[in-house]
Parts: structure tokens; sequence; C-alpha cells
């Protein structure tokens, strides 16, 4: 397991990076750029090799570092996990992080940027923290990464701090993401409080179990009733199933927050402020995934509660129509990249609520490639047209740049859900499992399924349209300015990643064709393997990671069945049918609206809607009236209470205290014989009062 | 043997008076100073020498000498170092400050003639003897405050001391005869033997017996001795309402001797409270005899109104040694809390007399360091003002660092000793239940943080007002501060050991 000794390397590799391109970068070639493809590079390496020892049946769970033990049991640690889910993070982030840097050598470098080596640095550090946050073993470290990468997302939004847009936009993403870990920080005390460890996994040595997993003590107290250790249970004066929900949903702060679901999307889209590239890694495969991550990590503490399963799926489903339907009308590509993002979160969401823990992994890997590739055709596009994003001034590009065009299409194709690009087997299946659970499982969580289910549909649609009116615009049609007839070309270190990524894109979804496998009977289901493990003993045994302990959970305790209301077959066909029509029908309603030489705009015919679509629901507005309508005056009037009667009383006891010192100082007075007197009655007055007091007289 | 500490002192003085009259015309500071430094350090290493070997551990009652007139026990010998430690550095800094002064041997003898009352009043076992000891303390001390003749400030400050001293001198002796009177005997444990039993007592060839007739003790006669002893015991230790001399002396003083004044013997009127008080008057035999002082309620008004006298007039002066002479006071309300941190039947008062006993240790250096500052002050001729040490920061960095650790320390800072000391009382007072003296010592402390602050603020931050030019960095306070210093911080850690000392003294009384 040699593979595992060098683990800590893939974090630390980019890490180093960071501190090259920080102190040396402006020393260095390409401003530090080739020391963080170097690093990630090795960071792919060794996580292929990683990836290849968990295919053998090993597993990894550890502790590496113990920063704090306290007199209690309660001990703080650093620690690697690397399981199969893990292992397949750890590869996604590295290979997108690697093409991200090659790509920026093309986006930043050849575009003659300056402040490089801050740029390459802020790369490094949010890779490396990123795959800490995906190797961490338990919650606590995991939250330290996730607000490293933050923190990072943070400086890169920001890059172009000399303008007015970027830092505004890095504040408002710093703060309401915060606002969200806000609950994420009270779920970690509260789980370290009650549990007493934030282990996602038991780790075990000679197969005893040393330190227990907090999914296992809340699974033991729910489905054993062994409460007795759970001290906090009684504080809260709540069932251990009530409790566990109320942390689950404290937790799920920290994820709406970072996986821009609503009602804190609103950052995301603010957030393409940023260098495309930056919105290509941070903002669309990976850190916005870190959300979503987090929920399949401690999917076996969510499985245990209906509530919070139906708070995630309603959520999920909810935001993939939403930010569709707000996707529809944006001018900038960029844009529409944002909103389709946030769509796709509350896919996977979606999937993570009703059951489909599959489903979710596998479409968080399909859309981390086609997202990706998406963004950084956007930003071949955005490098061609000097930087102009509006999509109204493009048009033709398809002749000009055929790479990026074609590349492009594969990851359009991909995201509309068209078979048979990889988004369609992802997306089919997040909405197969959400079917079925929704008609299997009885009362308000299999309604609350259905209702998901609904909105994730509709938002197929939605998808197909905004996806291809995209495109249509871009590259279709005469050419609407004088950019867009002789653009800016682009060199291989564009195109290379946009190669790989496409072929990707076309190619990932085959990793699990469930419809074909069950059709078939071809055991081809490989995601579905990767994540199950073998049925009895092997790994899922000792980290109750795997997919099967997950379905147990579901159906035992959160009573989460599966139904087929047509039969399991038909029903299998029909969904894939329904959801590849819907995508079908909103790539033809674009083609009819926007594929002719000279399209127009078709907003207006929507109305009072455009407006409000184009506000985005208003959902800034109101978030900003809360800010100043609600907090700001609480704020002042805290403010009141704090200098009028806090500092009133502080500052009273000192003008008192003062006071009362220059008149103690008129006591001496200087003169020997007022002295005599005072003491003598000082004393006198003692013996008197002493005196009365004992009766002396 | 067991004195010691206390011979060699008195011995150092004679030596000096000796090679003055040898050459009376010409004066050798080095040489006079050397020799009052060897006898402070002889006496110093003494008692250290004494504790570590366990002196009085093994026979629990200490080493008694003179038909039980003294006593060498821990406690004493935890005195005799303070002392000893404190006229070190007094000598040390003694050296550079009264060079070019007249009657140089006369000054030191003098130090070290009062030094020797201190150390042998640490080990005073009968009010005789104590009273002698008390006197042999403060007769020469009268003389070192008006020692700058033709200073009418100094001048001044002696005959209020030497008055108001006469009029605490006359009240302490009425309490002595009072309490003989009641008791029949002087010696320590006779009182308490007297107190328990309720009879007057005699003491037959060493022995203590009942008179014949067994007549029962007057409490209300022994109620006033006890109160006049305490108020005898307030004037050495300046507490209220006995404090009136303390900051004229101490301002009008020369440096070093305030210095002396506040730090050693205010230590030494303490171990005449602390040995009186805890061995002569058991609080619990007091109580249940009943119609007697509760002399521990005393000191609780005491030390409560001797902290917030202190510290509140601290707060508002505006000379620096003013405001460390009102400070002195202060603190003399916390060690107070040593006596008054008991509780009715008597417990807890092992725990606060070393948390008081630990404090006197740890102020030893920091308030003697911090008058040894002012010293220096004056020997550059900076002025007595706060705003007169603006900037000083700059021209003499390293006296200002120490005097920065002095004064944080003395606050309760956790950058010396005092902060462990101060902790020390605070748990001494928690340990009884008494919050009123608890909230009156973390009031003060906050409010002295205020005023100590404001120096460090005159030296660091503010820009020096006027040109000044410092000529000179004397080498003997130099060494006596930065020294002082240094054991302050070093006290930070090593603050186990002696409170573990103090307790164990405590204890075996």
């Amino acid at each position: 397991m040699a593979a595992f000794t060098y683990a800590p390397a893939i974090v630390l590799l980019p890490f180093v990076s960071f501190l090259v391109a920080l102190f040396a970068g402006d020393r260095m070639p390409k401003g530090g750029a080739l020391a963080g493809i170097t690093a990630t590079g090795g960071s792919l390496l060794l996580s292929i090799w990683v990836a290849l020892t968990v295919a053998g049946g090993d597993v990894h769970n550890e502790i590496l570092y113990q920063w704090t033990t306290s007199v209690e049991t309660l001990q703080l640690n650093f620690g690697l996990l690397l399981d199969p889910l893990s292992a397949l993070m750890l590869l996604i982030v590295c290979l997108i992080s690697f093409l991200v840097h090659i790509f920026s050598l093309g986006y930043m470098n050849d575009e003659g940027e300056t402040g490089l080596p801050r740029y390459y640095a802020g790369l490094g550090l949010f890779t490396a923290s990123m795959l800490g946050f995906v190797v961490a073993n338990n919650l606590l470290m995991a939250f330290m990464f996730f607000e490293l990468v933050g923190l990072c997302s943070y400086l890169l939004i920001g890059f172009w701090f000399r303008d007015d847009g970027p830092p505004s936009a890095a504040k408002k993403a710093f703060l309401v993401t915060r606002f969200g870990d806000y609950f994420f920080l009270i779920g970690v005390v509260g789980i370290f409080a009650t549990f007493g460890t934030g282990l996602f996994a038991p780790i075990t040595q000679g197969g005893e179990v040393v330190a227990e997993s907090f999914p296992m003590l809340a699974e033991h107290a729910i489905v054993d009733g062994e409460t007795a250790g759970i001290a906090m249970l009684e504080t809260v004066g709540m069932g251990p199933q009530q409790w566990f929900t109320v942390l689950g949903l404290l937790v799920l702060g920290g994820v709406v927050g970072k996986s821009a679901q609503f009602p804190l999307h609103t950052w995301l889209p603010d957030a393409m402020e940023g260098p495309t590239p930056v919105s290509a890694l941070i903002h669309a495969a990976t850190m916005v995934a870190a959300g979503v991550y987090l929920v399949a990590r401690m999917y076996g503490f969510y499985a245990l509660s209906p509530t919070a399963l139906a708070v995630i799926a309603l959520i999920g489903g909810f935001t993939a129509l939403f930010a569709a339907t707000m996707g529809l009308v944006k001018q900038e590509i960029k844009q529409v990249l944002a909103y389709s993002t946030i769509s796709q979160y509350g896919y996977m969401m979606l999937a993570l609520g009703s059951g489909g823990y599959i489903a979710a992994v596998f479409h968080l890997t399909t859309h981390a490639v086609f997202k990706a590739l998406l963004f950084l055709g956007a930003g071949s596009v955005i490098i061609a047209m000097h930087h102009n994003e509006n999509m109204w001034d493009m048009g033709g590009l398809k002749d000009r740049m055929p790479v990026t065009y074609w590349t492009f299409l594969a990851g359009s194709l991909a995201l509309a859900g068209i078979v048979p690009f990889a988004g369609f087997w992802s997306k089919d299946e997040v909405l197969y499992e959400a079917l079925i659970h929704g008609f299997g499982t009885e009362g308000g969580l299999g309604t609350a399924y259905l209702i998901a289910y609904a909105m994730g549909l509709l938002a197929v649609f939605f998808t197909g349209f905004y996806t291809f009116r995209m495109v249509y615009l871009t590259f279709h049609g005469d050419a609407r300015s004088d950019t867009a007839r002789d653009p800016e070309p682009v060199r291989w270190n564009v195109k290379g990643p946009l190669t790989v990524l496409g072929i990707l894109a076309t190619t990932i979804g085959f990793i699990n064709m469930a419809p074909v496998a069950k059709l078939t009977g071809a055991e081809i289901d490989f995601l579905h393997k990767w994540l199950n493990g073998p049925e009895n003993g092997g790994w899922p045994a000792a980290l109750n990671t795997g997919l099967h302990h997950y379905e147990g959970l579901l159906h035992d305790v959160s009573h989460v069945v599966k139904g087929y209301p047509l039969g399991e077959t038909p029903t299998l066909l029909a969904s894939a049918g329904v959801s590849l029509g819907l995508a079908l029908a909103g790539v033809l309603v674009a083609r009819t609206l926007y594929a002719g030489a000279d399209p127009v705009e078709h907003t207006d015919k929507l109305g009072g809607l455009k407006t409000l679509l184009m506000h985005n629901y208003y959902q800034d507005e109101y978030q900003v009236w809360l800010a100043t309508g609600v907090t700001y005056p609480l704020a002042r009037v805290m403010n009141k209470f704090d200098q009028g009667v806090v500092d009133g009383v502080v500052n009273g006891i000192s003008s008192v205290s003062l006071f009362g010192g220059s008149r103690i100082r008129r006591i001496q007075s200087g003169v020997v014989s007022n002295y005599a007197t005072l003491l003598t009655l000082g004393l006198v007055l003692l013996l008197a009062a002493f005196g009365i007091m004992g009766g002396w007289f | 043997m067991a004195l010691a500490p206390a011979l060699s002192l008195g011995l150092a003085s004679l030596v000096l008076l000796l090679a003055d009259s040898i050459d009376p015309d010409s004066t050798n500071t080095g040489l006079l100073a050397g020799i009052s430094g060897i006898g402070s350090l002889l006496s110093f290493g003494f008692a250290g020498w004494f504790i570590t070997a366990g002196t009085g551990i093994a026979d629990s009652t200490g080493v008694a000498l003179f038909n039980n007139q003294l006593v060498v026990d821990q406690m004493a010998l935890f005195f005799m170092a303070i002392v000893g430690s404190v006229t070190t550095l007094v000598v040390l800094a003694s050296y550079d400050y009264i060079a070019g002064h007249d009657y140089q041997a006369e000054f030191f003898s003098l130090v070290l003639l009062s030094a020797t009352g201190m150390s042998l009043l640490s080990a005073a076992n009968s009010l005789a003897t104590a009273f002698i000891a008390l006197e042999l303390v403060s007769l020469p001390s009268y003389a070192l405050v008006a020692f700058l003749k033709h200073n009418k400030g100094s001048v001044e400050a002696g005959l209020k001391y030497f008055l108001i001293g006469a009029v605490s001198s006359a009240i302490l002796a009425y309490g002595i005869s009072l309490v003989y009177a009641a008791t029949g005997v002087l010696r320590f444990d006779g009182v308490a033997t007297a107190i328990s039993s309720g009879t007057v007592q005699t003491i037959v060839d060493g022995s203590i017996q009942a008179q014949s007739g067994d007549p029962a003790v007057p409490m209300a006669i022994l109620g006033v001795g006890i109160l006049m002893i305490i108020g005898g015991v307030a004037f050495k230790t300046a507490s209220v309402p006995f404090h009136f001399w303390a900051p004229e002396a101490y301002e009008g003083a020369p440096a070093p001797i305030s210095a002396f004044l506040s730090s050693a013997s205010k230590a030494a009127g303490f171990v005449l409270a602390f040995r009186v008080f805890a061995v002569a008057f058991p609080i619990g035999d007091l109580l249940a005899a009943g119609g007697a002082i509760n002399w521990v309620m005393a000191f609780q008004i005491l030390a409560i109104a001797t902290m917030f006298v202190g510290n509140f007039a601290a707060a508002t002066q505006e000379t620096v040694k003013r405001m460390l002479a009102y400070s002195s006071v202060g603190h003399a309300g916390y060690v107070l809390i040593g006596l008054a941190a008991v509780s009715g039947s008597g417990e807890g008062l092992s725990l606060s007399m070393s948390a008081g006993m630990s404090h006197l240790l740890v102020y030893g250096f920091m308030n003697t360091g911090a008058f040894l500052f002012i010293a220096l002050a004056e020997y550059w001729g900076v002025g007595r003002r706060f705003e007169d040490y603006n900037g000083l920061g700059k021209e003499a960095p390293v006296a200002c660092a120490a005097m920065t650790v002095f004064l944080f320390s003395l606050a309760g800072l956790p950058i010396g000793g005092g902060f462990f000391s101060k902790f020390y009382l605070f748990q001494a007072t928690l340990n009884v239940s008494a919050w009123s003296l608890a909230a009156a010592l973390i009031i003060n402390s906050a409010l002295s943080l205020f005023y100590y602050s404001r120096v460090v603020k005159a030296m660091w931050i503010e820009e020096p007002t006027g040109s000044r030019t410092i000529e000179s960095y004397p080498m003997g306070l130099y060494t006596a501060v930065v020294g002082a210093a240094i054991v302050t911080v070093l006290l930070l850690p090593g603050f186990n050991r002696v409170s573990e000392i103090a307790f164990q003294a405590a204890q075996l009384l």
C-alpha cells in the first residue's frame, strides 16, 4: 500500500507550488505556472496510483497528526480517508486543476496579465485546500479546508481588484457563503459535542474498531437504541432522530452556501467576475461540488433522517428549476453557464435527497467534466472576443474557431442531456431514482420526492433551451460585431485542454450506463460497482461507506422504497424517454427561435416575466433589503446599547473612581496634626464599634 | 547559629562603623557599599540555606532561642530572606545614589541596623522582643528618611514619619501592656494558652502555668489590647487609617530608602502581624471564649479600606513617586487579605497567610525595583511628574523595559510573579467565600492597571516634551533594577516553589 504512504503528497504538492509561486513566482518563467502544472500533474499521477490501489480493494483511514487532546476523550486530528468516493473525487479535482493550469497559460500569460504569481499562488493554494478537503477523514478537518477553499475563492474572484466589480463580487461570495458556513460551524460543534468524534468512517486496526465514526454512532443510537453514551440528547431534550436531523440541517447550511443552492445561490453569478479559468475550476467543477461531496461523504448520517432527506431533495429540485429559468434570458455567456451550474448542482442535491447516491456522484463526475469544458470553451471565446462576453455581439464563430466549437458543442449536448453524451446518463439516473423512490415511498417523503422530481423534469426542458440558445447565439448565424468577424486566434494551450475535456464529455457517461446495463444484463455499471464494493466483507464492511450500507439505512430507517408504476423495465424506458424528449424539445425550440442567420431577441414576448427573470426574481434585492432594512437597524440598536449602556457604565465607573480618588487625596492635607487626629479617631471608631459588638462596656 | 541571617546584618553594620572610624575624614563608597552588600548577601544566603536545609521543619516548633523569646522557623527564615534580598538591592542602588553625600558610613550602617531589626522581628516570639525589634526597625528609618539634610522635603517627611511613628508606637506599647495585664504573659504561646484556657497564666522556668487561684482572663481588656496591637501593626504596614505617614515619607525620602521602607519594612510589619495573630490570638479560641474581639473582621475592614484608599488615591496622583507610594498602600491592603480571608472557625488561615507571604516576596522585588527606577530617574534629574517620563523608553530602553515589567507585575499581569501571587490571594478569598474581599481585589487590580499603564504609556508611547540628556548609566542602580526585573520574571515560573515554601511555613505555625 505504498500509494497510501505517498497520499499526503497529493495535497502537499500543490501547496508547495503555492509557496513557490508566491515567493519566487516573479523570478520564474510564466509567473509560477510551470510549478503549478508540475505539482498538479504530480498530484494527478499520485491520484491515479491511489485510485488503482483502491480499485484493488484496499482502503485507507488513518490519523496523521493529532493536534489537540482534551482531558476528556475528545481529540482533534488531521487524517486521511481514502475510499472509492474520495479516490474518484481526487481524480476529478487533480485532472480539472491540471487542465485549468494549462489553459491559464493561454488565458492569463498570453493575454499579458500582471500579477501572475498571485494568480498561480491562488490556484495552488486552492487546489491544495480542495484536495485536503476531499481526503479529510473527519468533519473538523473538512470544515477547515472548506473555509480555506472559500478564502481562495474570495482571493481569485477579486483577482482584478483594481476594477469595481470583482472586489465587490468577491466580498459578496465570501459573505454569502460565510452565512451558510456559520450554521455549518455550529453543526460541527454540535456533532463533536454529541458524539465526541467527527470521523466519517471508523478506524480499524486488525479487524477491531479502535475509533468509531459519528454516522455509525448515530446509526447505533437510532437502530439499536444505544443512546446511553450520548449525553447531549438529554441536554437538548429530543429524541435521537430529531436531534440528528437538527445537526444534519445545520451542516446543510454550509452545503447550501457552498454549492450555491437556493436561497444562498446569489453569490455564484457574481463570482463570474473572476478570471474564466478560475470560474471553470472553482465555480463549476470543484469547489462548488464541495457541498454535494460533503453530503455524500456523510451520507450514512443523512440517510438516517427522512426529514433531512426531504429538505435536501426539495431544495435540489427547486434550485434546479429556479436557476434554469433565470438562465433563459441572460445575455452574457458566463452568466448562462453560472445559472446552469446552480441548476445542475440542484440535480445532485435532488439525487442525494431522494436516495440516489450513485446518481449524485455520477452527475457530480460528468458535470465536473462538461461544465469545466463549457467554461473553458467560453474562456476561449472570450479570448477571441477580446473580453466581450455579450452573446449578442458574437455569432458565426463556428467556422473561425472549429476546435472550440466542436468541443463546446459536445459539452452543450452533455449539459442538455442528449444521448449518448455524458450528461444524459447521469441526469437520467438522477430523475429515475427520484421517480421510483417517489412512487415507492409512502407518506410525506414520497410526495416530496414526486414534487422535486416534477421540478427537476421541467428543468430539463429549460436546460436544453438555454444551452442551445447559447450555442446558436455564439457560434451560428452571421457575425454581429467586428471582433466576431475577426476573432483573435487561440493557441495549443487552450485547444489542448478543450480537446481532452471534449472527448471526456462525450464518453464519460459510459462508466455507468445503468439503463443499458439493466436492459441487456451486461455488467457495465462500473461506477455502481466502484462505490458498492464487494457484497460481503472488504472495505464496505470496514468503513461502512459503501452503497450497500446506505441503501440498507435508507430502506430500514427512512423507509425509502422503490416503486415501479409501470413495471420495472417500462418505467426505466419511460423515464429516459420523457427526459430525453423534453431535452430535445428544448433544443428544438431554441433552434426555431435563434438558429437563423440573424437571430432577434424574443425575450420581450415574456412581458412582465422578463423583468422578473432579468432581475433574478429580485433575490439580490430582497437579500440587500434584509441586510440594510433589518440587520443594519438591529445592529444600530445594538451599537446604541453598547455605546450608551455598556460604555456608559464603564465610563461612569471610571469617572466615579477618579472623583473618589481626588476626594481621598484631600484627606492627605500635609498637616501632621491632622494625621494624628485622623489616626486616633480611626482607632477610637474601631474600638467603639468592636466594643459594642463584643459587649465590653 | 540559627540567627545568622540577623547577626550577619548586625555585624556588618558594626564593621561599617569600625571601617569609618579608622579614617573618618575620607569616604570610600565602594568599600562601604561592599561591606554592606556582603553583609546583606550573607544574610540572604544564610536564610536561603536554612530554608532549603529544612531548619524548623523537623522539630515543628522551630529553633527556640533565649528562653523562647526568639524562634527561628520557616516563616522567620522566609521573611529574613525577603529582608536580605531587598537590603541587597537597596545597598546596590545606594552605591550610586548617595555618591557624593556626607555620612555615607552612617547611611549604610543605619540601613543595616534597620534590616537587623526586621530580621529579628521575623523571629520574635514574645510581645516584648517584638516591640524592641520594631523600634530597632523604626528609629534608624526615621533618620534615613531625613537623610538628605539640606532637602526640605526629606527633613519634613522624616519629622512627620517620626511623629506618627511615636503615636503608633505608643498605641502599640499600650496594647501590649493591656494584653499582658489580661493574660499575665508576653510570650505568644503563653498568650494563646491563656486565651484557650480562659485563665491568667505565668511562666515559671520557661514553662507556662496557670496562676494560682485560676483568675479568669478579662476578655474586654484583652480585646482592647488586641485592637491596639492591630493599630501598631497597621502603622508598620502602612494600612488605613495608619497610612498617613507613608505617602509623605516615601516621597520625601531618598528613593532607595523609599524602596527599603515600602518593601522590607512593610514585610517586617506583616511578619509580626502574621505571627502574633496566628500564634498568640488563635481566632477559633478567641471566638469560643466569647466577648473578645473578632480580629478577622477587623482585618477585613482594614483590608478593604486600605485597598480602596490606596488605589483610588494612586489613580489621581500627578507624580510617579507618590503614585507608587499610594499603590504601596494598596498592596498592603492586598496582603492584609492574608489575615482577613479566614473562616469563622479559623480555617483557611494557612492558605491565606501563605498567599500573603508569597505576595510579599514577589512584591519585595517588583516594588523595590520600581522605586529603584525612580531612584535612577532622580539620579538623572528627570522630573517627578508623569509627563517628565515621556519618551524615556527611547533613551534608556533597558531600564524602562525593567520598569514595565515591574508595573505590569504590580498590576497583576502575567509578565511577572505578581500575576500568580495576586491569583493566589484571590484563590484564598474564594476558599472561604469572602466575596467582598474578592470583589475588592478585582476592582482595585483593574483600577491599578489604569494608573500603572500611565507610566508605561509615558515611557514608550509619548513623545518627550523637553530636551533632556542622560549622561551616565550608573552601574549599581542598573544592576539592581535589572536584577530585580529578572527575578520578577523568573518568579513567574518559579512561583510554585515559593508558594510551597510559604504554605509549609504557614502550616507549621
